[in-house]
């Protein structure tokens, strides 16, 4: 099933889309056409880090009310405002996590897990399985994000690095340690 | 601690517009703009009184 998150795949000139910025700046009833082309990217994103399809819708729309509020304060440097959204449903989603109203979900495709089990290990088991599992649960948060971005989303280096604020560099670097680290505690699950 | 959910269904994207507009979101960020106004409890006796001084 192809994955819909990637800022990559919205096919909007830039130029187009500072003009919708600057309108929405003025009046927010002109926000419409960013909310149309992001919402479900941010939704999905939401949606995969709760286990309840409500908590989702609500942790978006205080996402995009928020964004309504500051988008004044938006100024185009160099990050897309598709990071810029993300950044912002990244906040909410931690904001919720700490006053307890929704439960951290990591949600992962069968597929992708065994495809990731396939690259260390020579046969895939459901002992592999649940080594894996067991031992993302071992990860620091930060790590566990950018393995579920890389790997159970797909996205791109450059994308990891806006939402998370690095570098590209950087996000490759600190998501490759976090693959070393994931494959170490794999291992030691034996 | 967090929850691992495996081959999740998600909505689809047409579920997900139904579900939320962006009608709802102006709306309560309407509705938060005059919540969060400082002026909002004065507004209505200012005006009062004001009409008052001028008649």
């Amino acid at each position: 099933m192809p994955l819909q998150f990637s800022l990559q795949q919205q096919s909007f000139l830039p130029s187009e889309e500072r003009t919708q910025i600057e309108r929405a700046q003025q009046d927010p009833r002109y926000f419409a056409p960013l909310y149309e082309r992001y919402h479900d990217a941010i939704f999905r994103y939401v949606y995969r880090r709760v286990d309840e399809e409500e908590q989702a819708y609500d942790i978006t729309s205080s996402v995009f009310v928020k964004a309504l509020q500051s988008i004044h304060k938006y100024e185009y440097r160099g990050l897309p405002f598709g990071a810029w959204l993300f950044r912002i449903a990244k906040s909410e989603l931690y904001q919720s996590f700490r006053d307890q109203k929704a439960q951290r979900t990591v949600s992962i495709d069968k597929v992708v897990l065994k495809q990731v089990i396939e690259e260390w290990t020579e046969d895939y088991t459901e002992q592999d399985k649940a080594r894996l599992l067991m031992a993302l649960k071992d990860l620091k948060d930060q790590q566990l994000q950018l393995i579920e971005m890389r790997f159970f989303e797909k996205r791109s280096f450059k994308e990891i690095g806006d939402i998370c604020g690095l570098s590209e560099n950087n996000a490759k670097v600190k998501t490759f340690r976090a693959v070393l680290k994931l494959k170490e505690f794999f291992h030691q699950k034996e | 601690m967090f929850k691992i959910l495996l081959d999740r269904k998600e909505p689809n994207m047409e579920a997900v517009r139904k579900h939320q507009n962006f009608q709802e979101i102006l709306a309560a960020y309407n509705y938060q703009q005059k919540v969060n106004n400082p002026w909002r409890y004065w507004y209505y006796p200012v005006l009062t009184i004001c009409l008052l001084l001028l008649v």
